[in-house]
């Protein structure tokens, strides 16, 4: 085989590392770009879903008889005509995109009919008779938990939840090592302290949308806006009852994603009411759906003990978790649990998680979820005993970060990593040292995710003129098909504009797991890597072919064929375009490929500096100066890996500030439009400061790491320490809203 | 959030858009830059079967500074009202509030004459309209009737104007020279309606305050003008006893509710903190 000069470790790049314009830019700004409502078909009908308007009700009877005489009316589905006899999470999918008997929330889907315009069905919509019977409901994770709480699913307790727990708590983790109560008795400051956070959502701008055509042989395509089309075509097959392999799902363009549009939630639906009228369907969620019935985040409520010597030296840590995946059971509490400590090397530490269920809609990803909920909290702490102890927290930090080799809070060793750097980096930024004015106050906080590796298919194809096509299976959410090219160019030395990347559909590439966890960029990159030196290898033989010598001694340099010595024999350098250009005569088409599920997802940490002033009469708070400092192994396209953390610091900015779920009594969502959920916009930000920090993970050709989900870890503990600091009263819930803040002022006054 | 279906109408003067609107009497509704009534006609909170779009009326348009009065035409953008020289000049404060009205787009569209003609109590014109003490032109079948901003809003999306009349122009009567002023507002982020804003006029002459001017925005059903709180000010030095008594009259005459944006008692309380700031402020500014 031809030498590889990519097995040993790259320090230089001709293309990784560049800033090329986005493949998708000019698709996207002249609206060339198919997102999941563009797509039309002959005949398509639109459909409607309606949802329970009650928190928590018996389905007593629904009576579809006028719906279905109206007007343009093709097909009206309920639950019965999807699958039975599911399991496990699919039967969790189903009992969500479709309620069964009971409605367990604000905006569970019930009933949803097609028609052959829009109007006709919002007409007909209007014509099911759907009577409900209203039972006792409960939305707050710490009430749902508590003794007298109305159960949600009786008996969906896993087996793990300790003895005596209501109901409603369904799964337990506990993780750590050595002795905490031990660390807690050398500690010469002991705090101990509660938080809470409410959900949130992904805040995505493109509604979940698909388009779906199955006919009555079970055979179907599907088009639909989402992070993981495999995943929608596997889930969609069970809910309908057909083969996996007889649905074909392409992804569409995404308008964002954020892990929202990792679960599926309307296709099987669009595909359901297709089957039954034997036309497509159209599916587009109103925004005020989007909010009461795709995923939030889990709403948190945890209490975090910490143990430090005078010194800064954390002795022990412990935290408890509890989180509410709405009426299913997937809070993602281990993960917070896992998270919460990681960034510390601990002798000892303890932590547990409780899964609650309440009646709110099921939870789904929102980029490391879980993770920035238990930073608030266990940053939080740490800051509070900085200022206790007189401590300067970065430093506090320092001393107790978790390094290559340090045992992992919640278990192995770590490799390689990066969280010494990226605090020295912050250390030594400016932003640290600038002089704050009266009224402001600065915050900062660590963040750490896992990062994954995942299940991953790419293919590489070369044309006769020696520019390539790379097929992947993962959907672009943060600029893949980008650093798709950037990565197949440096190993085939042609030019990036030369390679185009496409998101393959399912029939066209074996499967890919979701785009989530930060994976695209490691996984997929790490396959495109690999394929296009298979594609190398291939092109190789050919040239030792032509020149008459062994394919060992051919090697591959910036576009060339090239004999490994003088022993190799006396022959030009052999380009890619004269390889290519007879392919089909040497051999065939040149193709490479690869498969697998690489483990060696490198982890990643960040450390953000931020500066805020709050108005003490008003409550208001204005975010002055953020900086985010990240571990990015080893950045493809630095723009897009500084736009990763700018968006996580924005969208903590609205976590921390602005954005939550508000329910009423009724159990309803009281602000399920942008206009009372508000998100930051450009004009509330200051420019977001962005350090990229490179230590190469050991698990990547190139040293990648994961970027899009750490950086969303800190942001919630660094603004909430940089406003109870500008405040001088500890913000323990979030978002820290101006009543909130005003209110934590007053009872701090009243003493 | 896809509107009922309505008949679209695009007259190029006032007296077709009247024919219109008495051809259809409350079935029709005219519009501006629509960023009030569109998303009202998504949400399906409202319906009509007639919309008529006075865009492409020229004589809706314009300001105009002449002597102790200015005009401004119902279709007058924000956008407009910012980067107009000749308002800065006169009336610095209409400025001052027009750049706290949600963002730029909405701005570039959005419309003097809709957002103070829609009776939204969550829009700053109207309170600011009332502060300066404006006249609305109304015109109808009947012909041409002004009403004081100050007598327009009844209650939340009701005004005095009747459903066949056009709100054509502003008149303003010019604030003296010297006048001091200030739109404060408080806002949960840019683009949101107000937790609580304020708009301040007052002169001042020897150390006096001569005459002064209160208005509160999103604090009650309609927008208020608070002349119990201006009249504390006037004659009085105005210390600390006399913007007290005017924040106690003005909290007196507000009459929030409860909604995302807070309790009753924080907005009370902002409504006093925003107040004393735009005092202070168009004191600052009085010479």
């Amino acid at each position: 085989m031809a030498r590889d000069e990519f097995e040993a470790e790259r320090t230089t790049y001709n293309f990784v590392g560049t800033r090329p314009d986005r493949p998708d830019g000019i698709d996207k700004v002249t609206g060339r770009a198919r997102f999941g409502a563009d797509m039309t078909a002959p005949g398509m009908l639109h459909a409607v879903i309606l949802r329970s308007p009650h928190a928590h009700a018996k389905i007593v009877k629904i009576d579809t008889s006028k719906a279905e005489a109206a007007p343009g009316v093709k097909a009206i589905v309920t639950r019965a005509d999807f699958a039975d006899g599911l399991d496990g999470e699919n039967w969790n999918i189903l009992e969500n995109v479709m309620a069964g008997d009971t409605a367990l929330y604000d905006g569970h889907a019930v009933c949803a009919l097609a028609a052959t315009s829009m109007l006709e069905a919002r007409d007909a919509a209007k014509l099911v008779e759907i009577e409900y019977e209203r039972i006792p409901h409960v939305t707050d994770v710490d009430k749902a938990m508590a003794p007298g709480a109305p159960v949600i699913r009786e008996g969906a307790d896993d087996g793990s939840v300790p003895a005596g727990m209501h109901p409603n708590v369904v799964r337990y983790h506990e993780s750590g090592h050595g002795d905490v109560e031990a660390g807690f008795a050398k500690a010469d400051l002991v705090l101990e302290e509660t938080f809470k956070t409410e959900a949130t959502h992904q805040g995505y701008i493109e509604p979940h949308a698909c388009l779906g055509h199955m006919g009555t042989d079970g055979k179907g395509e599907l088009w639909c806006c989402t992070q993981g089309h495999w995943n929608v075509q596997k889930v969609c097959a069970a809910l309908l009852g057909t083969e996996t392999s007889a649905l074909r799902v392409t992804a569409s363009e995404i308008g964002g994603g954020f892990g929202g549009k990792t679960a599926v939630f309307i296709e099987p639906v669009a595909l359901a009411l297709s089957r039954k009228a034997n036309r497509p369907v159209k599916l587009v969620m109103p925004r005020a759906d989007v909010f009461r019935a795709t995923g939030p985040t889990s709403p948190a409520s945890m209490d975090i003990k910490i143990g430090m010597t005078k010194d800064g030296t954390i002795t022990a840590a412990k935290g408890v978790f509890r989180l509410s995946g709405g009426a299913f059971p997937e809070a993602p509490m281990e993960f917070s649990a896992m998270c919460a400590f990681a960034c510390y090397d601990l002798e000892n530490v303890l932590q547990m998680g409780y899964d609650v269920m309440s009646n709110r809609p099921k939870q789904a990803a929102y980029r490391a979820p879980g993770a920035p909920m238990a930073a608030f909290a266990v940053e939080s702490v740490l800051d509070e005993m900085c200022n206790q102890l007189g401590l300067d927290p970065l430093e506090v930090r320092l001393k107790n970060a978790a390094k290559t080799g340090s045992k992992a809070s919640y278990g192995p060793r770590f490799d390689q990593i990066g969280l010494v750097e990226t605090l020295e980096a912050a250390i030594n930024h400016p932003h640290y040292k600038a002089p704050l004015a009266e009224g402001q106050g600065r915050g900062v906080a660590c963040g750490f995710w896992f990062n994954h590796g995942g299940e991953t298919s790419v293919s590489l194809m070369l044309s006769e003129d020696g520019t390539a096509q790379i097929a992947v299976g993962t959907p672009d959410i943060g600029g893949s098909r980008a650093s798709m090219a950037l990565m197949a160019a440096e190993v085939l030395g042609i030019p990036y504009e030369n390679i185009r990347c496409v998101i393959a559909d399912t029939s066209s590439l074996g499967y890919n797991e979701i785009s989530h966890g930060s994976r695209v960029t490691y996984a997929s990159g790490l396959a495109t890597i690999k394929a296009a030196k298979d594609a190398v290898n291939r092109m190789c033989q050919r040239a030792a072919a032509k020149w008459g010598i062994d394919p060992d001694a051919v090697y591959w340099e910036d576009g060339y064929a090239k004999p490994s010595g003088p022993n190799a024999g006396e022959f030009d350098p052999m380009h890619i375009t004269e390889i290519t250009a007879n392919m089909g005569a040497t051999g065939g088409p040149i193709n490479g490929h690869f498969e697998a599920t690489p483990e060696g997802a490198g982890v990643s940490f960040g450390t953000h500096i931020v500066d805020a002033e709050v108005d003490p009469e008003t409550g208001h708070t204005k975010i002055l100066r953020y900086t985010v400092v990240q571990d990015a192994g080893k950045a493809v396209h630095p723009t897009y890996v500084e736009g990763q953390y700018q968006g996580g610091a924005v969208q903590g900015i609205g976590w921390a500030l602005n954005e939550e779920y508000i329910y009423g009594e009724d159990g309803s969502l009281q602000n399920a439009l942008f206009l009372d959920y508000r998100v930051p916009v450009a004009s509330d930000l200051p420019m977001i400061d962005t350090v990229i920090v490179e230590v190469p993970n050991p698990g990547h050709p190139f040293g990648v790491r994961g970027v899009g989900e750490t950086g969303i870890v800190p942001p919630l503990a660094a603004i909430a320490n940089a406003v109870s600091n500008a405040a001088g009263v500890r913000m323990r819930q979030l978002p820290a809203s101006p009543p909130r803040i005003l209110a934590a002022l007053k009872d701090r006054d009243a003493g | 959030m896809i509107p009922a279906g309505f008949e679209y109408h695009r007259p190029a003067d006032v007296a077709s858009a009247l024919a219109i609107l008495t051809t259809h009497g409350d079935e029709a509704r005219v519009i501006a830059g629509g960023h009030s009534l569109i998303p009202m006609m998504k949400l399906r909170m409202a319906e009509m079967g007639h919309l008529v779009d006075l865009q492409d009326i020229t004589e809706l348009k314009g300001i105009s500074v002449d002597g102790d009065t200015i005009t401004i035409g119902a279709m007058t953008t924000q956008h407009e009202l910012i980067t107009s020289d000749a308002l800065a000049e006169a009336a610095p404060i209409i400025r001052e509030a027009a750049l706290v009205i949600a963002d730029p787009q909405v701005r570039y569209m959005g419309t003097i004459g809709g957002n103070v003609a829609n009776g939204d109590p969550g829009n700053d014109m109207p309170g600011l309209m009332q502060c300066l003490d404006a006249t609305y032109i109304l015109v109808g079948p009947d012909g041409m009737r002004p009403v004081a901003a100050r007598e327009f809003y009844e209650a939340a999306y009701f005004t005095a104007r009747e459903d066949e009349e056009i709100l054509t122009q502003i008149s303003i009567p010019r604030p003296a020279p010297g006048t001091g002023y200030a739109y404060e507002k408080q806002k949960r982020k840019i683009g949101d309606y107000a937790t609580a804003a304020s708009g301040v006029m007052l002169t001042v002459a020897g150390g006096t305050c001569t005459s002064a001017s209160i208005a509160m925005t999103n604090l009650a059903d309609t927008p208020i003008w608070a002349e119990a709180a201006g009249a504390a000010l006037v004659g009085s030095d105005l210390g600390e006893d006399a913007i007290t008594a005017a924040i106690a009259a003005a909290k007196d005459a507000i009459d929030p509710v409860a909604d995302n944006r807070g309790p009753v008692e924080f907005k009370m309380h902002v409504a006093g903190v925003i107040l004393r700031r735009a005092i202070d402020r168009a004191i600052a500014r009085a010479g």
